[in-house]
C-alpha cells in the first residue's frame, strides 16, 4: 500500500472540498495564505497521483423516487461469496455490495421505489440457493452522508 | 424535475467542480439559468450536497466498517441524541436510524484493526448503546456509487 504524506495544503484542499466540492479555489488559497496557482496544481497533483479520483454530487435517493433505503446483511454458503456477490451486482435497486469480515459475510446496500420492492428484493437475494440468511434493516428519517468526518491530521508528516 | 435538471445533475455528478458558464454553453442556456435551477435543486433538497471521492486505501485507510447498533430500551435514552453524537465522531461516513434487526447503523473509514477496535470502544460507550455487530471489508469498494460514496 502506498501511502503518501499530505501536508497542510493538501488537507486543507481535501477537507474543503470534502464539505463542498465547488469551493472556490481563491477561498481555499486564502486559508492557506498561499497563490491559487498553488492550490490549482496541488489539485492537480492530487487527482495525478490518484488520491482524487472524482469530485462529484450528494443526492437524496427519496427525491428521484426511490422512497426505501436498507441495508442487507448476508450470510452464504461456504465459498460461495463471490457468486452470491455477482448475482446481487445483477439486481435492480442494488447500489453496494461487498464482502465482508464478521458477523456476515456480504454486506449491501439498496434503493427501491417502495416497501412492496425492497421486500421482492429481498425475497429475491433469499431465493438464491446459496444464501443461507438475509437480515434488512431499513433506513428511516433521515440518512446521514458525513464524508467531512475523514481524519485526515494524522497524515501530516505520517509514515 | 425538468429535463434541465437531470442534465444540471448528470453533469456534476461526472464533475462536480464543472463551471455553470460550461454546463450553461453545453445546455444552450443562460447561465443564469444554471445557477437558479442548481439553487431551486439544494433548496428543495434533491442536491444534498457537494463532496470529493478520495482513494482512502492512498491516505492510509485500510478499509470500511459497519456498526449496527442496538438501543437500550428506555425512557431517558433518544436515539436521535445518539445518532447525532455518532455524526460528529471521526471517521464516521455515514449515519442513520433502521428499522429492523437493529436501532442504528454507521459506516466508518478504518486505518487498521486497532484503529477498529478503537472506533468500536468508542462507539459501545455512548450512553444507551446496548449491543452491536460490526463487519469490515478492506479497499474501497466502490459499486454504483449514485448515492453512496463509501
Amino acid at each position: 500500500m502506498s501511502r503518501r504524506k499530505l501536508d497542510e495544503i493538501d488537507v486543507a484542499i481535501l477537507r474543503n472540498l470534502q464539505k463542498d466540492a465547488r469551493t472556490k479555489y481563491s477561498d481555499i488559497a486564502a486559508q492557506c495564505s498561499v497563490s491559487v496557482d498553488t492550490i490549482i496544481k496541488r489539485f492537480k497533483k492530487l487527482k495525478d497521483q490518484g488520491i482524487i479520483t472524482n469530485t462529484t454530487l450528494l443526492l437524496d435517493p427519496r427525491k428521484f423516487g426511490e422512497e426505501v433505503i436498507a441495508n442487507f446483511s448476508i450470510d452464504v454458503e461456504p465459498s460461495s461469496v463471490d457468486e452470491v456477490l455477482e448475482f446481487l451486482r445483477k439486481q435492480n435497486g442494488l447500489c453496494f455490495a461487498t464482502q465482508a469480515m464478521g458477523r456476515y459475510d456480504i454486506f449491501s446496500i439498496a434503493t427501491r421505489r417502495n416497501m412492496n420492492e425492497m421486500n421482492s428484493l429481498k425475497e429475491t437475494i433469499q431465493s438464491h440457493n446459496m444464501v443461507r440468511e438475509v437480515r434488512t434493516n431499513i433506513w428511516v428519517d433521515q440518512f446521514l452522508l458525513c464524508p467531512q468526518n475523514f481524519e485526515l491530521e494524522p497524515l501530516i508528516g505520517g509514515p | 424535475m425538468s429535463e434541465l435538471d437531470t442534465k444540471i445533475i448528470e453533469y456534476l455528478t461526472e464533475n462536480a467542480r464543472l463551471s455553470f458558464r460550461k454546463i450553461a454553453n453545453q445546455t444552450e442556456r443562460s447561465t443564469d439559468t444554471i445557477i437558479n435551477h442548481y439553487n431551486k435543486m439544494m433548496k428543495n433538497g434533491e442536491i444534498r450536497g457537494s463532496t470529493v471521492i478520495v482513494d482512502i486505501d492512498k491516505i492510509g485507510y485500510e478499509g470500511t466498517a459497519a456498526f449496527q447498533i442496538d438501543v437500550t430500551a428506555s425512557n431517558d435514552v433518544k436515539s436521535e441524541g445518539i445518532l447525532q453524537t455518532l455524526i460528529e465522531m471521526p471517521n464516521i461516513i455515514v449515519a442513520t436510524k433502521t428499522v429492523g434487526e437493529h436501532d442504528l447503523l454507521a459506516l466508518a473509514v478504518i486505518h487498521d484493526v486497532k484503529h477498529y477496535q478503537q472506533i468500536s470502544r468508542d462507539i459501545a460507550e455512548i450512553k444507551g448503546v446496548k449491543n452491536m455487530t460490526s463487519c469490515i471489508w478492506p479497499g474501497n469498494e466502490k459499486i454504483l456509487p449514485k448515492y453512496f460514496i463509501i
